[in-house]
């Protein structure tokens, strides 16, 4: 109990791991909300682009109220400078990817490694002159989160999810069907730049915590873990949240028991969530995927058995199943399952027979058969050839393409080897 | 002639320097089926994206109702091609079809509860009502078909652009997809259908539209299936089913 104790509530006690928790929390919980946008629209590459430009925004925004107004390190001006950069990066991805034939993910690459570059010359042209510490915005430092942070987290955070409440419609809409979205008057491009730009404000706020390389991974891994368990967008964005939450809240423990730097351990603890989501989603995890392929019976198999009980006499043994059909036998038992359960057989010992539902769809598939043999023969294909191939042709047996046939074929009463063609 | 309801006039649209669209001119008057036909790439998709204001023209001019596209917005429901729809996108069959009605909500509001009736109504007309709370991927290629009919029809805009709406559906969906736009049709509503199948064209459309680049023929189906026409359009390329002979044999 000690121990637990210990472990878990004393650093609650602890400033900087409260402010940890809370600027994290409330920082990633918006990332993980707009990052269900930004992976839907397949803007992965916007937060990459996005954490990469600021840093030249950061400069930017100090220079300026440093020499306009002699105020060092005006926090306020330096998130706006961040934004406008991002903005202009993006921009410039969209215009260049364009009016040019290079591709959009070859000019991103340029873009954001150029605007990066400009910022990193910029910082060591003025290094006497500006205290920014590079090294922070690599590898952010949310252990040591001040309050003017806090306030820019909750500021921006508050305002995203406000934006995203009310828009909800416009935003989703414009994500699934750009089409309809601007036939109804909803401008596609706004909806662009307001998400860029709230991209932009989260991903410049999320930086000083978790540091430059990481934020994309706030930004897209909680949303797609929960993309995962999600057929409903209010569900992914909610479970984006959660797992955003969980993944600040774990990891600053990580953090502090195994005295880490706590950017890295967060997004260790989200990599972490994610495989596991992956390995074990009910619906479109990895093990449920393997499972649904173990049970998959081929439809022709199925059919095949039907028709083999009928044609020997409505009664068969799965011995001499497995004889005639040359089929494993673990897949046999479990086709044979498959048909019990859609009461087409009934298996009573070895004994295995047709019900009356079997047996009328047997007839179909039989009367399929014998057609198409028919309709090969007239095609010209030699006889001894014909029962092959129409024991292929036999499992297209749509209602409406056999009765073509049989119009075609002048409704003959017997296949080319004078069997009879069931109606 | 009775007062037109669309209006095309030197339409023209490129995609980068290749035009996709040339000097394309027809006018569409009220409660008619229109079939747009073209080979692969004529620009049919392009041409409806054109109507609901998705890509700006080079040039030439778009009236609905005698009025600019601008003026007309929500009056044009869409169902797009299959293959242009993100079908693992996390949406339900209920929240597809309430994508009609978003053009009536203001953005301060929900959805109101007449809104959810017209919904069920029109999930209902096109038989996807007891799947609404399915996720879209989860449904055959007909019912996917019949899921966006139901958001156009809940649009209850009086113009509906459907893209293939036949394309990879079985025999009994394409019938009931196409009572549903008969009846649409009888109800007052304009529907201009890309359709692929040459063999059906004349007996599902009014009139038909035959594009490639150019407008090549407008009119009636025995006017613009000429087969001239047809082999100059589809250099070769055309497959109409044409009847296999079978010998009979005693
Ligand atoms: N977004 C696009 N960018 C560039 N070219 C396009 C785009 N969409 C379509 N095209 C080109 O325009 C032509 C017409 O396309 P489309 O309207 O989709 O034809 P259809 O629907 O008749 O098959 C094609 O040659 C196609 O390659
Ligand atoms: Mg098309």
């Amino acid at each position: 109990m000690e121990n637990l104790y210990n472990l878990f509530i004393d650093p609650l006690h602890q400033t900087f791991f409260q402010k940890a928790l809370l600027g994290g929390s409330l920082i990633a919980i918006a990332c993980g909300v707009i990052g269900c946008f930004v992976i839907l629209r397949r803007m992965a590459f916007l937060g990459d682009a996005l954490s990469h430009a600021m840093i030249a925004g950061v400069v930017g925004g100090y220079l300026f109220m440093k020499v306009i107004f002699s105020i060092e390190a005006h926090a306020p001006a330096m998130l706006i400078g961040s934004v406008i950069a991002a903005l202009i990066t993006v921009g410039l991805i969209s215009f260049v990817s364009q009016v040019s034939r290079i591709k959009e993910d070859a000019v991103i690459g340029i873009m954001y490694c150029g605007i990066f570059a400009s910022g990193v010359v910029l910082v060591s042209i003025f290094r006497d002159y500006i205290h920014v510490d590079i090294m922070h915005f690599i590898m952010g430092d949310i252990l040591g989160i001040t309050d003017s942070e806090l306030w820019v987290a909750a500021i921006v955070s508050a305002f995203v999810l406000t934006i995203l409440m009310f828009f909800y419609r416009h935003l989703q809409l414009a994500t699934f069907d750009p089409i309809m979205a601007t036939s109804i008057g909803i401008s596609v491009a706004l909806i662009d730049y307001s998400l860029t730009a709230c991209v932009s404000m989260v991903v410049v706020s999320a930086v000083s915590m978790v540091g430059v390389i990481l934020v994309v991974g706030l930004l897209i891994t909680p949303a797609a873990t929960a993309y995962l368990l999600s057929d409903r967008l209010p569900r992914m964005m909610a479970l984006a949240a959660l797992f955003s939450f969980t993944s600040v809240v774990g990891g600053l423990y990580l953090s502090v028991w195994l005295d880490s730097a706590g950017g890295g351990a967060i997004m260790l603890f989200c990599s972490f969530q994610f495989f596991v989501i992956f390995l074990l989603a009910p619906k479109y995890g990895y093990f449920s995927k393997l499972i649904r392929r173990w049970n998959m019976i081929p439809q022709s198999l199925l059919e095949d058995i039907l028709t083999s009980v009928l044609r020997s006499g409505n009664q068969a043994s799965s011995e001499s199943l497995r004889l005639y059909l040359k089929s494993s036998t673990k897949l046999l038992v479990k086709g044979v399952n498959q048909l019990q359960r859609e009461e087409l057989i009934i298996k009573t010992g070895k004994q295995i027979k047709l019900t009356d539902k079997g047996k009328e769809q047997a007839n179909k598939i039989i009367r399929a058969h014998r057609l198409w043999e028919s309709y090969l023969e007239a095609t010209g294909m030699p006889a001894n050839e014909v029962h092959r191939a129409a024991h292929h042709l036999e499992h297209l047996k749509d209602e409406a393409a056999i009765n073509y046939l049989d119009n075609k074929l002048g409704h003959p009463a017997h296949d080319p080897h004078g069997k009879k063609i069931p109606q | 002639m009775a007062a037109s309801i669309i209006d095309v006039e030197n339409l023209t649209v490129s995609y980068g320097n290749r035009p996709a669209l040339l000097d394309i001119n027809f006018s569409i008057g009220p409660q008619q089926l229109i079939g747009i036909i073209g080979p692969n790439g004529s620009g049919k998709s392009t041409l409806l994206k054109t109507l609901l204001g998705f890509i700006k023209p080079d040039f030439g001019k778009i009236k609905i109702y005698g009025e600019p596209l601008a003026r007309n917005e929500g009056r044009i429901a869409y169902v797009p091609q299959r293959s242009a729809v993100d079908w693992d996108f996390p949406i339900t069959v209920q929240e597809v079809a309430m994508m009609g009605r978003y053009q009536y909500i203001p953005w301060w509001k929900e959805a109101s509860a007449r809104d959810y009736e017209i919904v069920e109504q029109a999930m209902k007309t096109v038989r996807v009502l007891d799947l609404s709370k399915h996720q879209i991927g989860e449904l055959s290629g007909g019912q996917q078909q019949r899921v966006f009919m139901a958001r156009a029809l809940a649009q209850q805009s009086s113009i509906l652009l459907l893209d293939e709406p036949f394309a990879g559906v079985d025999a009994a969906t394409e019938r009931a997809i196409l009572d549903v736009l008969k009846s649409a049709k009888e109800s007052g509503k304009t529907l201009i259908v890309v359709h692929h199948d040459l063999t059906t064209a004349a007996e599902y459309f009014d009139q038909l539209i035959l594009i490639k680049q150019r407008l090549y023929a407008f009119g009636s189906p025995k006017i613009v299936l000429q087969e001239e026409l047809l082999h100059q359009v589809y250099e070769g390329k055309l497959r109409i089913f044409s009847d296999i002979v079978i010998s009979k044999k005693g």
